[in-house]
């Protein structure tokens, strides 16, 4: 008579072979101290967290992590394609310097000396502002007169 | 004799502190019943070698989430477990560890050693396990094997107490009976 667990180890005695060349496969190269639980694994971790990350976050769900990119790229596009333009002009023309503004100033100035106050005036006549006048009054004295 | 009856004292600890000597003492004392217990879910030597080499590379790796070092066992056969539930969803096969069974009666036989098979009924047990629906055959596997109580073997395989309850009193029902009829 025998347990069920004496029958089941039984039957499958013959893999431990191959169960033992497993088990110093992964002792050799998965068991280090710095690996395993202790205070180097902290260590190890932080060296090696690039490929952690790759490893545990991003090859497990790469399709994912691919349409997420997909999608973001898209949106980058929309975005770009749908900005205006002369905002982007506007944004690459240059804010003007002191110096540029001092030039600007004393061009002006130079150009107002040669062009001259009264010619100025002359030239861009200020158009009258238009007064009402009595128009009747005056003819009606004369002619009383 | 049940060899596992007992909790045997495994140095968890030194293997959390990377010690290759505490980590081949813990491989060997669980790969055999690891692997009969993949094997008996996956039904391929190589695939069952396979998830084997995968558990212990996931034990070595996270061993440092492992809370209380007593748990050890279910803690390495719930990674197993996973694995196989990966192994299954990869394959579409993921529906029938959805079957629903009825609740069990409140009775319920605790040893695994209750269940004495005879020399010419060995090829019988063998046939019947393979033939249990694969939740009846993880959680009698996992009682058979080593003797997981029922919280344990609710924590490996994600199912509540009470299911596993009920698919260890069905599946050891199964078992029973056919073993009464082949006397």
């Amino acid at each position: 008579m025998k347990t069920p667990r004496e029958i089941l180890l039984e039957q499958h005695r013959s893999a431990a072979p191959k169960l033992d060349a497993i088990r110093r496969e992964v002792l050799a190269e998965k068991v280090t101290p710095a690996r395993a639980g202790g205070s180097g694994a902290l260590a190890a971790v932080w060296l090696n967290w690039p490929a952690m990350l790759w490893r545990e976050l991003i090859w497990p769900c790469r399709r994912i992590w691919t349409g997420l990119a997909a999608v973001w790229i898209l949106i980058f596009v929309f975005n770009f394609s749908q900005r205006d333009p002369s905002e982007l002009l506007a944004r690459k023309t240059p804010t003007p310097t002191p110096e540029m503004i001092l030039a600007f100033r004393q061009q002006e100035r130079l150009l107002a000396e040669l062009i001259g106050p009264n010619e100025t005036r002359s030239a861009e006549p200020t158009p009258k502002p238009f007064l009402p006048q009595p128009r009747s009054e005056g003819r009606f004295e004369t002619l009383a007169a | 004799m049940l060899v596992v009856a007992e909790r045997e004292q495994l140095p968890v600890l030194q293997a959390k502190a990377g010690e290759p000597e505490a980590w081949d003492i813990l491989f060997r004392r669980y790969q055999l019943p690891l692997y009969v217990y993949v094997f008996e879910l996956v039904h391929d030597e190589q695939t069952s070698l396979d998830l084997v080499q995968e558990t212990f590379i996931a034990a070595v790796r996270y061993i440092g989430s492992l809370r209380d070092d007593a748990k050890f066992g279910s803690w390495l056969f719930g990674i197993a477990h996973q694995k196989c539930l990966q192994r299954w969803r990869k394959q579409n096969r993921e529906e029938i560890l959805l079957d629903e069974i009825p609740d069990a009666p409140n009775e319920f036989e605790n040893r695994p050693d209750d269940l004495l098979i005879h020399r010419e009924q060995e090829a019988e047990f063998m046939n019947l396990l393979n033939q249990l629906p694969p939740p009846q055959r993880s959680v009698l596997l996992l009682h058979f094997v080593e003797d997981f109580s029922l919280d344990e073997i609710a924590g490996i395989t994600g199912a509540a107490v009470g299911t596993v309850k009920s698919r260890l009193h069905y599946a050891k029902k199964s078992l029973r009976k056919l073993l009464e009829e082949k006397k």
